[in-house]
C-alpha cells in the first residue's frame, strides 16, 4: 500500500499492457503540476496542522447529554418540579402548557483517571474517557432536526452551503488520489439528504463520496467491461485517440487533466474496494470493533473502514448512525437511547484504541457529535421520552491535537443551557478547522461576488480544549 | 442628460435626503461635524473599536458602528452621551486612568483622544445614521458606490477603426481586435468549416449535427452558408430546449422543493415549458423578463400571463418552519435574492440584515422591494408543511365546474358531520341519563375480574394455560417490532396493508372451557375481530390502555370459548391498524369456576354502550375508586372521559342512522374519487397591499422603520413610475427593471449570452455586477452590445446572429504560446475557447449518436404525483429518469439530482447560476468507463455501426463522422480495425458467441471514442 500522506506515487496501472509512458508522458506531468488543473493537490494548511485528518461521528437524532455525557444530580432531586420558560420545542405546543423536570434514566461514574462522569449508557467510550476532551456547553441555532443538522454540517441553518467536509478537502487538497478526499458512510439519508456533504458552490472534486455498504458502495466503481484485459485494451485505445489528438494541440493542460483522471479513476476501481475489503483485518482487531468476520454493515463496519481510509490518506470521514429514521430521536422512550448506544460504543472505543494502537491517533482529529439534545424537561415528569433541546448539548474531540481527559464548558444544574464557555456550532467547526491547520477565518470562497466560510461571520476557536 | 451626470445628480439627491433625514435627529447639524467624523473618528472607530464591539463581536453588549448604539451603549452604561464628554465611558475608558483601559493593546495618541472628545462635544455627529445597520463602515459608505461602472448608464461609443480591415466580420471584432492589436496579441486562424458546424451545433441545440448536416454545409461554398446554417439552427425547436435549459439555471428551476419538506412540484413544468417556447419565439427579452415578474397583471386572468411566474415560485422553501412570519420572509428573501441575480446581477439578499457591505443597496432599499414581494401572493398558507400557491389554467366553464362538484364535495362533508354531531349528542344523551347504572357495571365488572383466574390480576395462570408471543404468528402481515415499544418485548405493528391480520396454529392441550386473553397497548381503541377455526366470536381489546409502549401494556378478557384438545386456528383481524399486541393466553376455567364477568356480555344485557362500559372500567382502575358528585359530573363531560366516542362513531349508532350515514360516505368518497383533476401552474397573484418595516439584522422580532415600497435609490431612474401603493407594485418593478435606460438589464442579460456562447462573459461573474463582481475588460463591447440589444427590441435571436457571425466567435481554438503568456485566461478573445461537454449535452449526444433520442417537446415526466414527498427522509431516492427524452426534459428533483448529470456538473437548482463550473473528477471517467447509461449507448451505437452496409473502414468512418463530424484518417481507420480485432479475439477467448464477441468489440471501441476528448470537447 501507498505510504500515508506521500506525494502520490502512480500505481501499477495499465504498466504492461500501455507501458504507462503512453497515458503519462512527462509532458503531461509538468502541465498537471499547475496548481489549477488538480482540485484535489494537497495544499499547505495556513499553519502546522496538528491533525491530517478527520474522522466526524454524526449521531443523527439528538442524544439525550443529561443521560450520557452531562450528569445533572439536581435533575434527579428536583425530578417533577415545574420550569417555565419559552422553549422553541414546546411553546404554543397543545399539551406543553406545563414543563417538569424529568431524572435521568441512566447512572452516572467517575471514569478514568480524569474522573469524567459518563453515564453507564457508553461504558466503552467511558473507559476511553481519559483520551478525550468532553465539551458540555454546546448549543446550536434551531431545533428542527433538518435545520440543526444543515447547521452542524455546513455552518448555515437555512440555505444549502458546503459541508465542513468539502471546506476541509478545499482547504488541503488530499495525497491519495485514488480515493476521494471526503467520504461518507452512511446505510441511511441523513436529514438533509446529500446537503449534508454536496460542496455546493466549492468545486464538485469535494463533494463527500457517499459509501452505502453493500455490493456497489460507489457509484460506477464496478467494471463493467467482462474482463480486465478488455477494460485495458478499451483504456489503451482512449490513451492513444487522446494522445493523438493532444499532439495537434501541445500545452493543453486541461486536456492532459482529462487523460489523468483516467488513470485515477482506474486506480480507484481497485483501491475503493481494497479499502472496503476487511478480510485482512486480524480477529483481535474486528473483535475491537465488536465485528464478526464477513460483516459488511453495522457501525463497527463503518468505524473499521473509517481506520482504513484515514490510513489511506482520505482526508475527512464521515460516519452516520443511523440515518432520518430509526435514529436517536427517543420522543416516545428514552430507553431507544440504549438500545441505539449498544449499536455505538463499542465500535467507537474500540476505533480509539485501534487508532493508538497504530499511531493513527497522533494525527487523526475523532469528532462525536450530534444535532441537539434533548429535553431534561417535558411536558410530565414521568413522560418516558424528551424533546428536541437546542440550548445544550455535549460533544466531544480525541486525538491529535486535542488535549485529553478534560471537560470544556458546563451547563446550568438542570442541564438546559449551556452555561459556562459556551460553544456554539460555529465554534465547534472553527476549532476542528483549526486542529486541521486551517483558520476559519481565511479558508474562503468567491461565490456569487462574495467570500464565503464555514463559520459565516461566527466563530472562536475553543483554546482550552487544545493540547 | 449623460448618464454620469443622471446618476451624480441622484447621489447628490440620496446623499442630501439622507443627510437631512439624519440632521432632524441630532444637533449640530453641519456638514462640517460630518466630514469630521469622516475624517478623524471614523477611523479610530474602524482601527481600534470594531473588531470588538462592531457587528460581528460585541464584547459586553457594546456596539461601536452606529451612532445609536453608542449612545445606547453596552452593559455598564452609555459609550457616549452626545454633547457631554464628562460622562459618556468611551471617553473615561480612552484615558487609561481607571478600572477600564480601552483599546486594551496600548492607549491611544493624545491627539486621537482629542478628537473623541471634540467630536462628543460637538454632539457626536455620525452621517448614515439611517440604519444602526451599517455592517461594516471599513468598507464604502453605501451611497459612494453609486459610481461602480455598471450602475451608470451604457457608454454609447463607436466600434473603433482598426489596422487589418479584413478581419472584421462585424462591429464586435472591432472591439475586440482594436484591444488585441493594443496589446499586441494575435489572433487564433478561422476555424474550418467543420469544426464550425460542430460548434454551432453543440452551441445553439446542445446536439452534434448528423453527417448529412456537415456534408450539406460543406457543399454550400457560399459565403452565406454560416448565416444560413445559423438561421436553421435557430428555427429549430431544439435551439429553445437548449437555450430554455441554459435560462432554467438562473431561474433555479427545480421539479420539487428540496429542504426539509422535499415535495413534488409537479406543475413546475409549465413554467419550464414556457421558457423553452419563450426562446424558440424569440419573445423580446424584455417581455420575457416583465412576464416572469408580473405576467398576472399584464395579461389578467389568463394562463399566458400567469405561467411566467412561475420564476418567482419554484424556489426552495423550508415548509416545515414553525414561525409562519419568518418563513413569509425567507421566502420573499429568496425571490428578492434571485431575481436580483437573475435581471439585476444584484446579490439583493446581502441588505436583509444591514446595508449592503459592498454594494449600494441599504436596508430600506431591501425592505422596499421586499414590502413588493409581501403584498404579492406565493403561499396559500405558511402551516408546518405549508402550501404554495397554485392556479388553474382551464377556462371558466371547466373551472366553474370543478368549483361546483368542490361545492357539493365540502356540502356532503358538511352532512357527514352534522349526521355524526346529531349521533352524538343522542348517544350522549342517553349515555349520561344512564350514568349509576355506567358505575355499577362498571364496578361489578372490575370485582368479577379481581375474583377472576385471568392473568388480568397479575396471578399465577392455572395449570393448562396455553401462552403465545404475539409475533410469533404463522400467518399474518403485520410487522414484529422488538425494538422500539419496551425493553424485551415483541408487538405487532401495522406494516401499511389493510385489513392487519394475524393467524396462530395452536395445540390445544384438554378439552374444556377456556377465556382468551391479550395482552396489549394502544393509545387509541382498535378493537380487533377474533375468529376461531374461521368463525367469528367477537371483538375484542378495544379498550385504550392509555399510550402505546411496554408502560401501558396490560392484559384484557377476551371471548369465552369451549375448545377440544387438538389444533385449532385462532384469527385475529382488523381493518385498520391493530393495537400493539404483546401477547395471547387460553386460560382454562377449572372445573367449577363459572367464566369471569365479560363486559360485552353485561353491556348488551343491560343495554349499555360496550365501548363505554370498557371506558368506565378504565377509568375507574385509574381512579381507583368511583367518583362523587361533581366531579363524577366532570368525568363524564370531560372530553377524554369514560364517555369519549370512538371515531367512526357509526357502529355506535342505531341502525338506521347508520345506514344514512353509510350512503352519505359513499357518496363522499365518489365524489372524491370524481373530483376533476385540474391542470394547475405553480404562479403568484396579488396579496394585500402593505409595506414592510426595516427588519433589524434581518429578525423579524426587532423591526425598525417602515420601507414604502419601491426601488434602490442609487438606481432611481428619471421620470420613475413610482408604486401604485394600493396594488402590490410588481407591475411597476417590472417595468422598472426592463426601462431601456436601466443600467443592469441589458447589460446583464447580454452578458449571459455571451457567457453561454464562449463559456465566459465578458463580466465573468454573471449573476454579480456588484462592486465585488468581475470588471469587464470590454466594456465598450458590452455597452455597446447592451445598448444594440435594446435597440433592436430585446430580440435575443439577432444576438445570436450578431454574435456567431463576428470573426471572434469563428477564431479557431489553435494555441499560441507567446500570446498565451500575455492573456492566459483568453480574456481578450485572441482564440475559440475550447468547452467541454456540458452534463445535458452529453447525455444527448450520447442518445443522438445510439440513435434513440426522442425529440418530443413539453410536458412532465415526473413520476411523483404533487405536492408528495419525492424522496422520503428514509433511504428512498427519487429515480424517476429512465426516458429517451431530451434532457431538459428529465426531472430536476432538489437533493437526488440524476446521478450522470451530478457528475458532470449540473448546478445546484437551489441557487441562480449564470456560468456553470467545469470540473474534472473521476467520477466523470468512471461514469464513462463503467455506467450503465454509457454501456446501454455504446451498445447501440455498436449495433448501429454493426448494422450498416460496407466494410469495417466505412463503419469506423460513419462513426468518426457521427462523434467526431470528420472522417477518420487511414491511420486512425486502420487502428481502430486492429483495435476491433484484437478485442474480438479476447472476447472470443471467453467462450462467447462470434456475434455477441463482435458486438463487445465494436461497443469496447465506441466507449473509448465517446471517452475521448475529441469527443467530450467543442472546439
Amino acid at each position: 500500500m501507498q505510504s500515508r500522506f506521500s506525494s502520490t506515487t502512480r500505481r501499477g496501472f495499465v504498466q504492461s499492457a500501455v507501458a504507462g509512458s503512453l497515458l503519462m508522458p512527462g509532458l503531461l506531468s509538468e502541465l498537471l503540476a499547475q496548481d489549477s488543473i488538480d482540485p484535489l493537490k494537497p495544499r499547505s494548511p495556513h499553519f502546522p496542522a496538528k491533525a491530517k485528518s478527520v474522522i466526524f461521528l454524526f449521531m443523527s437524532g439528538g442524544v439525550s447529554h443529561v443521560d450520557s455525557f452531562d450528569p445533572k444530580p439536581k435533575l434527579t432531586t428536583d425530578h417533577g418540579k415545574q420550569v417555565t420558560f419559552d422553549h422553541p420545542e414546546t411553546k404554543n405546543r397543545p399539551g406543553y402548557e406545563k414543563l417538569f423536570l424529568k431524572k435521568p434514566g441512566w447512572t452516572f461514574a467517575p471514569r478514568g483517571k480524569s474522573g469524567i462522569e459518563v453515564s453507564e449508557m457508553f461504558p466503552n467510550i467511558a473507559s476511553k474517557v481519559d483520551d478525550i476532551a468532553l465539551i458540555r456547553s454546546m448549543h446550536t441555532s434551531h431545533s428542527n432536526h433538518f435545520n440543526a443538522t444543515l447547521g452542524m454540517h455546513t455552518g448555515s441553518f437555512a440555505f444549502a452551503r458546503p459541508s465542513i467536509g468539502s471546506w476541509v478537502s478545499y482547504g488541503l487538497g488530499t495525497p491519495n488520489k485514488n480515493l476521494p478526499s471526503f467520504m461518507v458512510l452512511s446505510s441511511e439519508m441523513p436529514y438533509a439528504g446529500t446537503q449534508v456533504w454536496a460542496s455546493d458552490f466549492l468545486p464538485g472534486a469535494h463533494q463527500g463520496t457517499r459509501v452505502v455498504p453493500g455490493s456497489e458502495p460507489v457509484a460506477n466503481l464496478k467494471r463493467r467491461v467482462a474482463t480486465e484485459g478488455q477494460q485495458k485494451l478499451e483504456l489503451n485505445a482512449l490513451a492513444a485517440f487522446n494522445e493523438a489528438h493532444r499532439t495537434a494541440r501541445p500545452e493543453e493542460a486541461q486536456l492532459a487533466a482529462r487523460i489523468k483522471s483516467f488513470e485515477t479513476a482506474f486506480g480507484m476501481q481497485s483501491e475503493m474496494p481494497a479499502a472496503l475489503d476487511l478480510s485482512k483485518e486480524s480477529e483481535a482487531t474486528l473483535g475491537l470493533y465488536g465485528l464478526k468476520r464477513g460483516e459488511t454493515s453495522g457501525f463497527g463496519w463503518q468505524c473499521l473502514v473509517a481506520r482504513r481510509l484515514v490510513e489511506r490518506g482520505v482526508r475527512f470521514v464521515e460516519l452516520i448512525h443511523t440515518g432520518s429514521s430509526g435514529n436517536w430521536d427517543s420522543h416516545g422512550n428514552m430507553a431507544d437511547h440504549g438500545r441505539l448506544a449498544k449499536q455505538v460504543d463499542q465500535p467507537i472505543a474500540g476505533l480509539i484504541e485501534d487508532l493508538k494502537r497504530t499511531g493513527l491517533f497522533d494525527d487523526t482529529l475523532v469528532v462525536w457529535t450530534t444535532e441537539f439534545g434533548r429535553t431534561p424537561f417535558n411536558n410530565t415528569a414521568d413522560n418516558l421520552g424528551r424533546e428536541h433541546h437546542n440550548w445544550a448539548f455535549s460533544s466531544w474531540l480525541a486525538g491529535a491535537g486535542v488535549k485529553r481527559g478534560v471537560v470544556h464548558g458546563a451547563t446550568d444544574e438542570h442541564g438546559i443551557r449551556a452555561e459556562e464557555k459556551p460553544v456554539h456550532v460555529h465554534d465547534f467547526h472553527a476549532t476542528i478547522l483549526h486542529l486541521m491547520g486551517l483558520d476559519h477565518t481565511k479558508l474562503t470562497y468567491r461565490h456569487g461576488g462574495r467570500d464565503y466560510r464555514l463559520t459565516d461571520v461566527h466563530g472562536n476557536v475553543v483554546k482550552d480544549v487544545l493540547a | 442628460m449623460s448618464g454620469r451626470f443622471r446618476l451624480l445628480s441622484a447621489f447628490v439627491i440620496v446623499t442630501s435626503l439622507l443627510f437631512s433625514h439624519v440632521a432632524s435627529a441630532i444637533e449640530p447639524s453641519d456638514a462640517a461635524g460630518f466630514k469630521f467624523f469622516e475624517d478623524r473618528v471614523r477611523p479610530l472607530l474602524t482601527e481600534f473599536c470594531f473588531s470588538c464591539h462592531g457587528a460581528t463581536k460585541q464584547k459586553g453588549g457594546l456596539r461601536l458602528d452606529s451612532r445609536a448604539h453608542a449612545i445606547k451603549g453596552g452593559e455598564i452604561g452609555p459609550a457616549i452621551v452626545p454633547g457631554d464628554s464628562s460622562t459618556g465611558l468611551m471617553l473615561k475608558a480612552v484615558a487609561y486612568d481607571g478600572e477600564l483601559k480601552m483599546p486594551p493593546k496600548g492607549k491611544l495618541t493624545a491627539r486621537q483622544i482629542a478628537d473623541l472628545t471634540a467630536w462628543v462635544k460637538m454632539g457626536s455627529p455620525w452621517p448614515t445614521d439611517s440604519a444602526s445597520l451599517v455592517a461594516d463602515p471599513m468598507n464604502m459608505p453605501a451611497t459612494k458606490a453609486g459610481d461602480h461602472w455598471s450602475f451608470l448608464s451604457f457608454r454609447e461609443s463607436t466600434p473603433p477603426r482598426v489596422n487589418d480591415e479584413k478581419w472584421v466580420r462585424n462591429p464586435i471584432d472591432r472591439f475586440v481586435l482594436s484591444k488585441l492589436t493594443e496589446k499586441n496579441l494575435k489572433t487564433a486562424p478561422q476555424a474550418d468549416k467543420r469544426t464550425l458546424i460542430r460548434r454551432a451545433t453543440f452551441d445553439l441545440l446542445g446536439l452534434p449535427p448528423t453527417p448529412e448536416e456537415v456534408e450539406a454545409f460543406l457543399r454550400d461554398d457560399s459565403s452565406e452558408a454560416f448565416a444560413k446554417l445559423i438561421d436553421r439552427l435557430l428555427a429549430s425547436p431544439q435551439y429553445g430546449e437548449r437555450w430554455g435549459r441554459h435560462w432554467l439555471d438562473v431561474a433555479r428551476y427545480a421539479d420539487s422543493n428540496g429542504m426539509d419538506e422535499n415535495l413534488s412540484h409537479a406543475n413546475a413544468w409549465r413554467y419550464r415549458d414556457w421558457v423553452i417556447r419563450a426562446f424558440n419565439s424569440d419573445m423580446p427579452f424584455d417581455r420575457f423578463v416583465k412576464l416572469q415578474l408580473a405576467g398576472d397583471l399584464l395579461i389578467p386572468d389568463s394562463p399566458e400571463g400567469f405561467v411566467p411566474t412561475g420564476f418567482m415560485m419554484i424556489g426552495p422553501k423550508m415548509l416545515a418552519e414553525d414561525d409562519p412570519v419568518k418563513m413569509q420572509m425567507d421566502i420573499i428573501d429568496e425571490q428578492l435574492d434571485t431575481l436580483g441575480q437573475a435581471f439585476l446581477g444584484l446579490t439583493l439578499g446581502c441588505a436583509r440584515c444591514h446595508d449592503h457591505k459592498f454594494d449600494p443597496i441599504t436596508a430600506h432599499d431591501y425592505y422596499a422591494l421586499a414590502g413588493i414581494l409581501k403584498s404579492t401572493k406565493t403561499m396559500d398558507n405558511f402551516n408546518v408543511v405549508a402550501k404554495w400557491q397554485e392556479r388553474p389554467l382551464a377556462d371558466p366553464a371547466v373551472a366553474a365546474k370543478a368549483r361546483t362538484h368542490d361545492e357539493l364535495i365540502a356540502a356532503t362533508k358538511k352532512e357527514i358531520v352534522s349526521r355524526e354531531g346529531e349521533g352524538k349528542k343522542k348517544l350522549l344523551a342517553e349515555a349520561r341519563e344512564r350514568i349509576a347504572d355506567y358505575l355499577a357495571t362498571a364496578e361489578e365488572v372490575r370485582k368479577g375480574r379481581r375474583a377472576s383466574v385471568s392473568l388480568m390480576t397479575g396471578g399465577k395462570p392455572p395449570d393448562g394455560t396455553l401462552t403465545v408471543e404475539a409475533e410469533d404468528f404463522q400467518r399474518g402481515n403485520v410487522l414484529k417490532d422488538r425494538e422500539h415499544y419496551g425493553k424485551g418485548i415483541g408487538v405487532l405493528v401495522n406494516a401499511g396493508p389493510l385489513p392487519n391480520f394475524a393467524e396462530y396454529d395452536l395445540t390445544i392441550p384438554a378439552d374444556g372451557i377456556y377465556v382468551l386473553e391479550i395482552r396489549y397497548a394502544a393509545a387509541d381503541p382498535r378493537p380487533v375481530r377474533v375468529l376461531l377455526d374461521g368463525k367469528y366470536l367477537e371483538d375484542s381489546a378495544g379498550r385504550t390502555t392509555g399510550g402505546w409502549f411496554a408502560d401501558k401494556q396490560s392484559w384484557d378478557l377476551g371471548p369465552v370459548v369451549t375448545l377440544k384438545k387438538g389444533k385449532a386456528i385462532l384469527r385475529l383481524e382488523r381493518a385498520g391498524p391493530f393495537p400493539h399486541i404483546d401477547k395471547l393466553a387460553l386460560v382454562p376455567l377449572p372445573p367449577g369456576q363459572s367464566a369471569p364477568v365479560r363486559p360485552a356480555d353485561l353491556a348488551v344485557a343491560r343495554k349499555l354502550v360496550p365501548v363505554f362500559l370498557n371506558q368506565w372500567v378504565a377509568h375507574l382502575d385509574r381512579l381507583g375508586k368511583a367518583p362523587e358528585g361533581d366531579a363524577l359530573k366532570k368525568l363524564a363531560e370531560a372530553k377524554d372521559g369514560p364517555f369519549a366516542i370512538p371515531t367512526p362513531i357509526d357502529p355506535l349508532l342505531a341502525p338506521e342512522a347508520a345506514s344514512e350515514l353509510k350512503v352519505l360516505r359513499e357518496k363522499f368518497a365518489r365524489l372524491e374519487k370524481e373530483r376533476p383533476v385540474l391542470p394547475m401552474a405553480m404562479a403568484v397573484s396579488e396579496g394585500k397591499p402593505e409595506n414592510l418595516k426595516i427588519h433589524l439584522r434581518g429578525n423579524h422580532l426587532t423591526l425598525g422603520a417602515e420601507a414604502s415600497r419601491g426601488f434602490p435609490t442609487v438606481l432611481a431612474l428619471p421620470s420613475q413610475q413610482s408604486v401604485d401603493l394600493k396594488k402590490s407594485g410588481r407591475k411597476e418593478l417590472a417595468e422598472w427593471i426592463t426601462r431601456p435606460d436601466h443600467p443592469l438589464t441589458a447589460r446583464v442579460a447580454v452578458n449571459r449570452l455571451w457567457t453561454w456562447h464562449f463559456g465566459d462573459g465578458l463580466v465573468r461573474t454573471p449573476d454579480n455586477f456588484g462592486r465585488l463582481g468581475d470588471s469587464p475588460v470590454h466594456r465598450e463591447l458590452l455597452d455597446w452590445l447592451a445598448s444594440r440589444f435594446v435597440k433592436e427590441g430585446w430580440s435575443v435571436k439577432a444576438m445570436h446572429r450578431l454574435i456567431m457571425l463576428s470573426a471572434t466567435y469563428q477564431m479557431s481554438a489553435a494555441h499560441d504560446p507567446a500570446t498565451e503568456l500575455k492573456d492566459p485566461e483568453n480574456r481578450l478573445h485572441w482564440r475559440w475557447p475550447r468547452q467541454r461537454l456540458d452534463a445535458e449535452s452529453f447525455r444527448d449526444a450520447l442518445l443522438s449518436v445510439g440513435g434513440n433520442l426522442d425529440k418530443t417537446p413539453g410536458g412532465s415526466l415526473l413520476t411523483i404525483s404533487n405536492r408528495a414527498y419525492v424522496t422520503s427522509t428514509a433511504n428512498r431516492n427519487y429515480d424517476g429518469y429512465n426516458s429517451d427524452r431530451r434532457s431538459v426534459y428529465l426531472p430536476v428533483v432538489r437533493s437526488a439530482g440524476y446521478e450522470p448529470f451530478q457528475a458532470f456538473d449540473f448546478p445546484d437548482p437551489s441557487v441562480t447560476k449564470g456560468r456553470r463550473a467545469v470540473t474534472n473528477v473521476p467520477a466523470q471517467s468512471l461514469l464513462l468507463m463503467n455506467s450503465k447509461l454509457v454501456a446501454e449507448q455504446t451498445r447501440r451505437l455498436a449495433d448501429r455501426l454493426i448494422a450498416r452496409p460496407g466494410d469495417d473502414a466505412s463503419r469506423i468512418n460513419f462513426a468518426y463522422e457521427l462523434l467526431f463530424s470528420r472522417p477518420a484518417s487511414t491511420i486512425e481507420s486502420s487502428r481502430a480495425i486492429e483495435f476491433v480485432t484484437q478485442y474480438e479475439k479476447a472476447a472470443m477467448s471467453e467462450k462467447l458467441e462470434a456475434a455477441e464477441a463482435k458486438r463487445r468489440a465494436w461497443q469496447g471501441l465506441c466507449r473509448a471514442l465517446l471517452s475521448s476528448n475529441e469527443f467530450m470537447y467543442v472546439e
